[in-house]
């Protein structure tokens, strides 16, 4: 699905450069549980930015589905991230001036999808996380653990063929986390490929290959056995 | 679409809800701004809409008088002109399809009641609705074209007759003490505010029976005795007529010589044919109907807006600018799902709209509460109508559009850059833009520029006109009651006994009369020889008697006064003035007053050089040539007419006739002296009603326009203030709440409050100082301009400019102390805790 070649990333400013990523190779396949781990500031969280095509690479050749996306214009970035990726954050970031529906909503909004269709696939994923019953609440009023299911279901209602999770659990108290790393292992066996960043090994092991990074470099990357 | 819209209406109008101050403020600030540009921009339009309403008003001209600078020092331009320059022009230029001339006149009208005096009542030697036509409700538009008929206004009928049904009904009015039966033929509609025009009624008369006694109506030149109109033919280009006019002038204006003087009224005089529409705020302000006004005046209320408004729309982008980070995480998220950058503008630029329609719409409430206030100062017919002509709703709603989208662009593009990556970790709020700290410095900079600017203006014009109004006059200001209407016929000849009852009324000091009275209008100039001194001089030539000087208060410098009991001293010429009379006043000559102007131009040194010295000048008809006169007496310039008017050098004649005022310096209760002096006209005359004034309401009049300014400044001046500060307010809570954790480990290193204090508001403060260095350059450039345009003014001191960078250094504090000081005083553990 995605293939990174020598990718490198450079933050630059007037007296420091900073080399977050260093000469990344990286192939994930349609359908793979890949979880990324490593101590903090090793560039986790810019590779999942890069894969995500939030951030672009300062050198490397990275291609989505066959396409080169180096050097593609912002526009055709945000057609591409929309149509294929769908992100859970560590903090959730859901708006807060939205209820649990209009939140999920707003992830098709982008899409021009009838209000009808829309509708349906927004009470059909709330019904998959098990969150309709709060389907009116605002996001102050939801638990961690609520507010992370509601962040799943916005990534998921638009059917992406990628979701990319950076700590997904970071947040959460050991059931609420187990009980979302189980819906991610969910995903991924309904032909989900899923890129995730972890700091806890035991939720890594719900991955199928876990790759490790140190320093922006990818010292090793090993099989689970399934 | 429509989810999409929803969607942006929920989430902006709910981000608005969590930050009420802000919200609160930016809303206030922009309708402020709004409210103060609409309700200017209303006097603007009324002003430039002046005659509009006339059909055909582009075929229709004034023809008005302007004066070279040769004659009385500063250039007159009068709105008023001769007969016979009408006449002329008719004759010789073909393209001029019909004309008319009207005299102004208040006669008194003799009905059932009490005589009442016409005011702004005129007469016409032709039909006046085929050159200016006005809406008639009732009768006939042919009715002038018939002498001996009238039309009144719909007012005029209601006041006069109870009723508005008149047509066919008699008028009586007695006019230079004849008495005439005019027939109402037609009921004119009420002119509208916005019109030069002041018309009561009209009457259609015969001129040359109306002027039997006064040949010189038909051929004096420089006699600017009416108002005349010319309609043009349609296509006609006045451009050509007014190049011809010069050759014009030299084939009709004829030499006159009065001894060895010769007089050529073209010298000093030049006729220009101005349309109707440009009337009102044109150069010639002189002679006018109804107070007009100047194109700088409405072109300054029209910047006043636009900056007013600007300052709102900077606090507005100042603010939303600042807030931007609080949706930075909104927007990378949305970015994430696929929003693009388009998107997100459309969004913000949406949200910005839709305040700015929330503030227009309180904005409107403002001006409907404020508007009436607004006028009222104004002087203006100023109402708000939302639909049909002239309605407001669509101006406002393109200005929502132009205020929201100018306003709303720049926020809109900080916000839609955002980059997701940085944002959506960690939760963080955006980063501050780089740069745009100091654009937000810059733009209160501004701000406080045009509040501070606008603070020296009106300063200044506070001193100006407080200045006019206390300024030594030259003569006793205080005290005086003015009484007009002494020249009518009816008391021509009873003018030394209306001085003597006038005496013995209880708190009367002095009485005197005069032509030229407090805030006199009209202008009686003539011209003097004097010896050794090529060329003519120009003076006043004004009628007086010998109980003025006491009454006016004025000072006497050199010589002595006009004297009762010399015969010499006495120039009546009886009325109308016989041809016997004029040539016996040539041949023996006669004394005279002058003030310090008219013996400066004459070139004597000190008052006391011109004493003794004899000057001839045009004082009878061209042909008796010119009189001797002899300079008795040189009074103090006095100050007469508003301070915006260059004195008059006068030349003080004495006579027992023609004096148009009575000037009554009194003592103790003001009412009981008018009642008093109002019963002594009621027994010389029941046919002239009793019309007086004190000095102290004749010269608030004089200066109500210029108060009213005054007036209109400080208003917008406070509204700057309050916006400014509303945005400042607003920067420096959020900017407090941004340096939170600074702050807090400040104190925990040692800072005390009034440290922290120090550092918040000295932020604030420095683009408040530089403003000063924006707005002082400026204010004192317009300042200089406008007080220029008085004969008499202030010195442009520091005092004013020091005084409103004060104030609005002292303004900024309060508006930031307080927060600071909430700020400064904060327990550090809780700035620190969220860490």
């Amino acid at each position: 699905m995605l293939s990174m070649r020598g990718v490198s990333r450079i933050y630059r400013t007037e007296a420091v450069e900073t080399r977050a990523l260093d000469d990344i190779s990286l192939d994930v396949a349609e359908g793979e549980f890949v979880a990324v781990m490593g101590p903090s500031g090793c560039g986790k969280s810019t590779l999942l930015n890069i894969v995500g095509l939030l951030d672009a690479p300062s050198s490397g050749s990275y291609l989505f589905d066959g396409v080169e996306v180096t050097g593609l214009a912002e526009a055709r970035l945000t057609e591409l991230r929309k149509r294929n990726i769908g992100f859970i954050f560590q903090s959730f970031n859901l708006v807060d001036e939205l209820s649990v529906r209009d939140n999920i909503e707003l992830a098709l909004l982008y899409h021009d999808v009838p209000a009808a269709e829309r509708r349906r696939r927004v009470e059909e994923v709330m019904d998959k996380v098990g969150i309709a019953h709060r389907a009116d609440h605002r996001p102050g009023q939801l638990s961690g653990g609520q507010q992370q299911r509601v962040a799943v279901a916005r990534a998921l209602v638009a059917s992406p063929r990628l979701i990319l999770a950076d700590e997904p659990t970071g947040n959460l108290d050991t059931s609420n986390g187990e009980e979302v790393m189980r819906m991610l292992r969910t995903l991924n066996e309904e032909g989900a490929t899923i890129i995730m960043v972890t700091h806890s090994p035991g939720h890594a092991d719900f991955a199928g290959r876990v790759v490790n990074m140190l320093d922006g470099r990818i010292l090793q990357q090993r099989l689970r056995a399934a | 679409m429509v989810g999409m819209w929803r969607n942006y209406l929920t989430v902006g109008t709910r981000a608005l809800a969590k930050s009420r101050t802000y919200a609160f403020i930016t809303i206030i600030g922009l309708a402020i701004g709004m409210a103060a540009f609409l309700m200017i921009m209303l006097f603007v339009r009324h002003e430039l809409s002046y005659d509009e309403w006339l059909d055909d008003r582009g075929d229709i001209y004034q023809v008005q008088t302007w004066y070279s600078t040769k004659g009385l020092g500063e250039g007159a331009f009068l709105q008023m002109t001769s007969y016979p320059a009408l006449q002329a022009l008719a004759k010789d230029f073909p393209q001029v399809e019909k004309q008319v001339f009207l005299v102004p006149s208040t006669p008194v009208l003799i009905g059932e009641g009490e005589p009442q005096l016409l005011r702004d009542f005129h007469y016409v030697d032709a039909n006046l609705l085929d050159v200016l036509p006005l809406p008639l409700v009732a009768g006939d538009r042919r009715a002038l074209d018939t002498v001996g008929n009238a039309l009144i206004t719909q007012s005029e009928a209601r006041r006069h007759f109870g009723t508005e049904d008149v047509v066919g009904r008699t008028m009586t009015q007695i006019s230079k003490g004849r008495t005439y039966d005019f027939r109402i033929a037609g009921v004119l509609k009420d002119l509208p505010s916005n019109t030069h025009l002041r018309i009561s009624g009209v009457a259609r008369l015969d001129f040359p029976s109306f002027f039997n006694n006064e040949d010189h109506f038909f051929r004096c030149w420089s006699c600017q005795e009416g108002w005349a109109y010319a309609k043009l033919r349609p296509g006609t280009d006045p451009a050509v007529i007014e190049a011809a006019l010069p050759d014009w002038e030299r084939r009709n204006i004829p030499e006159e010589q009065a001894g060895e003087a010769r007089f050529n009224a073209g010298d000093e005089q030049d006729w220009h044919l101005v349309p109707v529409r440009e009337v009102h705020l044109g150069k010639a302000q002189g002679g006018a109907m109804a107070a007009g006004n100047d194109r700088g005046t409405v072109a300054t209320f029209g910047i006043v807006a636009v900056l007013i408004l600007a300052m709102a729309v900077i606090n507005f982008v100042n603010l939303a600018t600042a807030h931007a980070g609080q949706r930075a995480r909104e927007v990378a998220l949305r970015k994430v799902l696929g929003g693009s950058r388009k998107q997100l503008i459309v969004q913000f630029l949406g949200e910005a709209i839709l305040l700015t329609l929330g503030a227009c719409i309180v904005a409107l409430a403002m001006v409907e509460l404020l508007l009436p206030t607004l006028a009222g100062f104004l002087a203006a017919d100023l109402h708000l109508r939302y639909f049909g002509p002239g309605g407001i709703a669509l101006p406002a709603l393109l200005l929502v559009l132009v205020v929201g989208i100018g306003g709303g662009l720049y926020p809109a593009f900080v916000m839609a850059r955002f980059r997701p990556a940085a944002v959506l970790k960690a939760n963080k709020s955006g980063p501050a833009t780089p740069g745009s700290e100091r654009l937000r410095s810059l733009l209160v900079v501004g701000q406080f520029a045009v509040s501070i600017g606008l603070i020296i203006c009106t300063a200044v014009i506070y001193g100006q006109t407080l200045y006019a109004r206390t300024a030594d006059p030259g003569f006793k200001r205080d005290q005086i009651l003015q009484v007009d209407g002494l020249n009518r016929y009816q008391l021509m000849f009873a003018g030394n006994e209306i001085v003597r009852r006038v005496r013995q009324v209880p708190g009367v000091e002095a009485v005197g009369r005069t032509t030229i009275g407090l805030g006199s209008e009209g202008y009686s100039d003539g011209s003097v020889v004097v010896p050794g001194k090529p060329g003519l001089v120009d003076v006043g030539m004004y009628s007086v008697d010998e109980g003025l000087l006491d009454a006016m208060g004025l000072r006497l410098l050199a010589g002595r006064w006009v004297d009762a009991d010399d015969p010499m001293d006495d120039m009546t010429l009886g009325y109308p003035a016989s041809e016997e009379a004029q040539r016996a006043l040539a041949r023996r000559g006669a004394n005279v007053v002058i003030n310090e102007r008219a013996a400066q131009r004459m070139g004597f040194p000190t008052p006391e050089a011109a004493i003794g010295k004899q000057v001839r000048g045009s004082i009878v008809e061209a042909r008796f040539g010119l009189v001797p006169l002899t300079i008795v007496g040189v009074v103090a310039d006095s100050r007469l007419r508003s301070m915006r008017l260059p004195i008059d050098a006068l030349m003080l004649r004495k006579t027992e006739m023609g004096h148009r005022h009575l000037i009554v310096r009194y003592s103790g209760d003001p009412e009981k002296v008018r009642d008093g002096v109002e019963r002594v006209w009621e027994q010389m005359t029941r046919e002239v009603p009793f019309s007086a004034e004190f000095s102290e309401d004749i010269l608030s009049e004089l200066y109500r326009a210029d108060d009213a300014r005054a007036r209109i400044f400080a208003l917008f001046s406070l509204l700057a203030i309050i916006v400014a500060c509303l945005g400042l307010f607003g920067l420096a809570a959020f900017t407090a709440e941004r340096r939170t954790r600074e702050i807090g480990i400040r104190k925990v290193l040692g800072a005390r409050t009034p440290d922290i204090f120090r550092m918040l508001t000295w932020q604030f403060s420095r683009p408040v100082i530089l403003a000063n260095l924006l707005a002082w350059p400026v204010a004192w450039w317009v300042m200089q301009d406008w007080l220029g345009g008085f004969d008499s003014r202030i010195a442009l001191g520091p005092a004013p400019f020091l005084a409103a960078g004060l104030i609005a250094f002292l303004v900024a504090i309060l508006t930031i102390g307080a927060h600071a000081v909430r700020v400064a005083r904060a327990n550090p553990i809780h700035a620190l805790r969220y860490e």
